[in-house]
């Protein structure tokens, strides 16, 4: 009788155990479901919304960055490796610096190019590039 | 005097078969509250693809949604196929489960240009102003 009267009296002891239960099995639950994923990502623009009608478009001539179906790479027209496109528009950008850069993909190039021309034209300092298709006939 | 009277601070030598549970209690919180943080429930697509090795790439951070492109061209998102007519309704129903955070294209380096750009267009459709881009996977170091 004396150890319970005791026990009841001393508001400090909680009886923590069920608590701990449910603390455990919360902690278990998110160590299981946690994944850690990790991607590294480049971004790239989509094509650009068609301008109102009434707006004129920019007068400086945008850099085109032709790709075909078989990965051949044109800037401007010129056929370009894919190690020079950094180069090519480095100079381009130089002769007109507010003219934007446009990659023409054909629907069967591979996703690769793309990448690759995005990244060259990032290390060019290029902030926007937009990706839009080519029509094919 | 043959019971002992328990200390009131809690002394964890003072009787036997009561272990002072305080410590565990306080490193198994600490823990339980890291793992809900750092907790992103996030569905991958489930389709291994071949990425291309950039410079400029950067980590996605929060990221929210994963949707790939394997090298047939076909379009994934949490480990089912996704008919392409059906991208925009598939991203929105992920986006109700991640509503911040950014969406990762995995485009596989054989996969066609015309699906990459279209999978673009429908997520910059659903995002709007808030993508200025779109972030597509990069190989990692």
């Amino acid at each position: 009788m004396r150890g319970r009267t005791s026990r009841t009296a001393d508001e400090a002891d909680v009886d923590l155990t069920p608590m701990l239960d449910v603390v455990f099995i919360l902690l278990i639950f998110f160590i299981v479901t946690s994944t850690f994923v990790k991607e590294m990502a480049l971004g790239i623009e989509p094509p650009p919304p068609p301008p109102p009608p009434d707006q004129i478009t920019n007068p400086t001539p945008s850099i085109i960055i032709e790709i075909d179906h078989q990965g051949l790479i044109r800037v401007n027209a010129r056929v370009t490796d894919i190690t020079s496109v950094r180069a090519n528009i480095e100079r381009l950008k130089a002769e007109n610096p507010q003219s934007a850069v446009i990659v023409q993909a054909h629907p069967d190039a591979k996703s690769e190019v793309i990448i690759s021309i995005r990244d060259q034209t990032a290390s060019a300092g290029v902030s926007k590039v937009n990706v839009v298709l080519s029509d094919v006939q | 005097m043959a019971r002992r009277k328990r200390n009131p601070k809690g002394g964890g030598n003072a009787g036997d078969g009561d272990v002072n549970l305080t410590p565990m209690l306080d490193v198994v919180f600490i823990l339980l509250i890291f793992f809900i943080v750092t907790a992103q429930f996030i569905k991958e697509p489930g389709v291994d693809i071949s990425r291309t090795d950039v410079d400029n790439d950067r980590r996605v951070t929060p990221l929210a949604i994963l949707i790939a492109i394997d090298e047939n061209s076909d379009v994934y998102a949490n480990k089912t196929l996704v008919e392409p007519n059906e991208i925009g309704f598939t991203i929105k129903a992920l986006r109700e489960d991640n509503p911040k955070g950014e969406i990762v294209v995995q485009a596989d380096n054989n996969s066609r240009a015309e699906i990459l750009v279209k999978v673009m267009k429908t997520i910059f459709e659903i995002d709007g102003i808030n993508a200025s881009s779109v972030n597509v996977s990069t190989k990692q170091d």
